[in-house]
């Protein structure tokens, strides 16, 4: 996390908490049960303060950032007020958004330039349940994302791919468009080794190379329908070249790390890399020494 | 496999599976057998389960938290139902320069007297049209052949141009000829008003021209064709065929003919019973043709496709919308409610308001059973009147015996003018109707395609529908 916002920056971050009411499998920052919101709140307050008018975008995240109740409506006012065209991005599970007038005050204060990414782990009730440890948590996410939908806020939904949910991705993909066809556009991605990804490694790490077929096919489903599709946190490497043109650079500036080999590669420029955070690389890493 | 509750869905066998539908359109496709297990709670399948649960076919709540989210997506589907109708067609005249051997419309030679609209005619209607709330409006000219009508044409859109001052709806124009005689003027009205041209093109000369009752016909259509698109650019003409019994025999080269000429896509439409139509002699063995030169027509369209090349036939683009998306269409025959009075209405040559286009070609046999009222009566008269009252009675599929406990009716429509032009009873009786039997056998060749070739359909019908 930076002190100082940059303008072209992709992680110009205001972090509001490290509480949460997820416990995802797989959290790459597992939650802290303490009153922070008041120290992070004034923090964020002084870095928006000082940060330059042409930032491009900030991040709102936690931990669970809408756990901070008014604070986050206050936050938000807060930017738009100091920002007017900086976009905010807020990365929340969606569960407290089934409150409607919640949604509600969120697009009050923070107006057209506003957007919510939120992670969905499965089709299934159960299963997305499992992956976010927490009973309840995927119907209340559905909810949510229907009263942002009805706000006008923009939805960006985050499928992280792990153990439990890949082999049903390509039904996913069809869930999404009947059930959540108005979302502006959809992320699968690669999951992050560190924090309770790598405690839990037995039951949910599961390689890329083992899941690129189920990730293609709802590539094709999502894109095949029309709506906007990207994948995430996988280097071009494991990926047929027709699905190159998906491959976002989606590593945060900051947490990007390439290998050895990459140095050989010729498609380096355009590739995600690998997260520094992790403790584990990829299986079947290969660099392009040929152009495809 | 948790304790879990059924919600409510129909099914049916088809390639060798079990098709099971709710009552938003969604459809599973499973093993023989599964609605057995999920009645006796033996499911043994995981991934099935957990695929039956995310669908809403069942629920592993007796109420389900997320049944408002199954309410919204079915409010969706029938959004077509929020504005009521946005089509209006204005049949100018049954005057006609063609003798089709098919004609609906039962139109009369080009130079008769007393089968025009009138202008005060024009004037009511264009303000009967404005009494709709829908936002969108379309005005759809008809004959008969309306392009002998020109004068007429240009009073009506001017009129509603003029009355859109104030109302500031979206208004656009679609105009139904069979192009012989587009004059520059009246194309220069179309360039004007960004009005569509909506033409007949059956198929080769061989065959358009034989339909069609004159030799030169194919050659006028298309010279009519081109001029239009010079003027108004490819995207403003379409065309429409109809199935002649002669046209049963070539179904390749009817696509191969709307591939040549240019066009993006094709509607394979069966001949109607109106008109000149009913005429023909056996119409069991004609629809049971139709359904096979329908199936020959699709699977050539499909590899046309696979070719490479963008070309879609219609009617297929309105069943798989409702079948594989979210979304509704306004296609007005396969509506529940039915689109007669919801999605149209039609102002007729005659001074009368009718019910759906077949209404007014029932009303050419002396059949008035679904004139509304006069164009000079009053909105509420015509839409609330005792004509609809009847009719709305039996518009609704989920509502009418053999249809709503069908498999597929989330895909058809229910069509109380068929019914009762084909079987003399509005309500219908479905064992013996022919709009059941085409709409299901088509429906159902439609997911057995999916079952059968699903990794070559599915993109070319995902293309056919963005």
């Amino acid at each position: 996390m930076k002190e100082q916002f940059e303008i072209e920056s992709n992680s110009n971050i205001l972090f509001v908490t490290d509480q949460c009411n997820n416990h995802c499998v797989m959290c790459c920052q597992p939650p802290k049960q303490k009153d922070d919101f008041d120290y992070y709140f004034k923090k964020n307050v002084a870095l928006i303060k000082s940060a330059p008018k042409e930032t491009k975008v900030v991040c709102i995240t936690g931990g669970e950032p809408t756990l901070a109740g008014d604070k986050i409506i206050e936050l938000v006012r807060i930017v738009r007020e100091e920002l007017p065209d900086t976009d905010i991005q807020i990365l929340s599970n969606g569960r407290s958004f089934r409150d409607y007038d919640f949604a509600h005050q969120l697009k009050d204060v923070g107006g057209e330039k506003i957007f919510v990414g939120v992670p969905l782990h499965s089709d299934y009730v159960g299963d997305h349940d499992k992956i976010a440890g927490s009973k309840g948590a995927f119907n209340e996410t559905m909810l949510g994302l229907y009263n942002l939908a009805d706000e006008g806020i923009a939805t960006e939904l985050r499928v992280v791919i792990n153990k439990i949910n890949y082999q049903r991705l390509p039904q996913m993909a069809e869930y999404i468009f009947k059930n959540l066809y108005f979302v502006s556009w959809v992320a699968l991605m690669g999951m992050e080794d560190t924090g309770y990804a790598t405690k839990n490694t037995n039951h949910i790490w599961v390689e890329p190379k083992d899941y690129t077929s189920q990730l293609c096919k709802a590539v094709d489903i999502l894109d095949g329908w029309g709506i906007p599709v990207a994948i995430f946190n996988i280097p071009l490497c494991l990926l047929s070249p027709e699905y190159h043109h998906f491959a976002a650079q989606s590593i945060s500036d900051w947490k990007t790390k390439y290998l050895e080999i990459c140095n050989d590669c010729l498609l380096k420029e355009k590739c995600c890399g690998l997260f520094a955070t992790s403790q584990k690389t990829y299986l079947g890493l290969k660099p392009f020494t040929q152009n495809v | 496999m948790k304790k879990y509750a059924l919600l409510p869905f129909n099914f049916t066998r088809l390639s060798g599976k079990e098709v099971l539908i709710n009552e938003l359109g969604d459809m599973l496709i499973s093993p023989i057998g599964t609605v057995q297990k999920i009645v006796d709670h033996t499911l043994d399948d995981e991934d099935l389960y957990k695929t039956l649960v995310a669908n809403s076919f069942i629920s592993e709540e007796l109420l389900p938290t997320l049944l408002d989210i199954y309410a919204s997506r079915l409010r969706l589907k029938k959004s077509f139902l929020d504005d009521r109708a946005a089509l209006h067609i204005f049949v100018l005249t049954l005057r006609c320069n063609q003798n089709c051997v098919y004609c609906q419309a039962s139109s009369r030679e080009e130079g008769s007297a007393h089968c025009s609209m009138t202008f005060d005619m024009m004037e009511a209607s264009v303000k009967l049209m404005f009494r709709s709330t829908s936002q969108h409006l379309t005005m759809e000219f008809q004959g008969g052949e309306p392009s002998l009508e020109p004068k007429l044409i240009k009073f009506g859109i001017e009129k509603a141009e003029e009355i859109n001052q104030t109302e500031c709806r979206n208004l656009s124009y679609v105009l139904c000829t069979n192009c012989r005689s587009l004059s520059d003027e009246l194309l220069e009205l179309c360039r004007q008003y960004h009005v569509l041209i909506s033409t007949s093109l059956d198929g080769p000369s061989y065959i358009h021209n034989k339909n069609r009752g004159r030799e030169d016909s194919y050659e006028k259509t298309m010279a009519g064709i081109c001029k239009a698109r010079e003027v108004l650019g490819n995207d403003a003409v379409s065309a429409l065929m109809t199935t002649s019994e002669l046209a049963l025999g070539y179904p390749k080269e009817i696509v191969d003919e709307y591939v040549q000429d240019g066009f993006t896509d094709i509607f394979l439409r069966a001949l109607n019973p109106y008109g000149l139509a009913t005429e023909n002699e056996n119409w069991d063995l004609y629809n049971e043709r139709f359904v096979e030169f329908y199936k020959t027509a699709l699977d050539y369209i499909i590899e046309i496709n696979k070719q490479g090349t963008f070309f879609r036939e219609v009617y297929a683009a309105i069943i798989l919308r409702k079948m594989l998306t979210p979304y509704t269409t306004g296609f007005v025959d396969l509506q529940s409610p039915a689109g007669t009075v919801n999605s149209v209405l039609i102002y007729n040559y005659d001074g009368y308001v009718y019910a759906s286009d077949e209404s007014r070609m029932l009303a050419e046999n002396g059949d008035h059973t679904f004139r509304l009222g006069r164009i000079s009566d009053k909105y509420e008269e015509i839409v609330y009147g005792e004509k609809v009252r009847k009719i709305g009675k039996v518009w609704a599929n989920e509502a009418l015996a053999g249809c709503s406990d069908c498999p597929v009716k989330a895909y058809c429509g229910a069509d109380p003018v068929r019914h009762h032009s084909t079987q003399g009873d509005m309500y219908g009786f479905r064992p013996s109707s022919f709009v059941c039997k085409k709409n299901k056998a088509i429906i159902e060749h439609l997911i057995s395609l999916i079952i059968e070739r699903e990794d070559e359909v599915m993109p070319i019908f995902r293309s056919w529908l963005r």
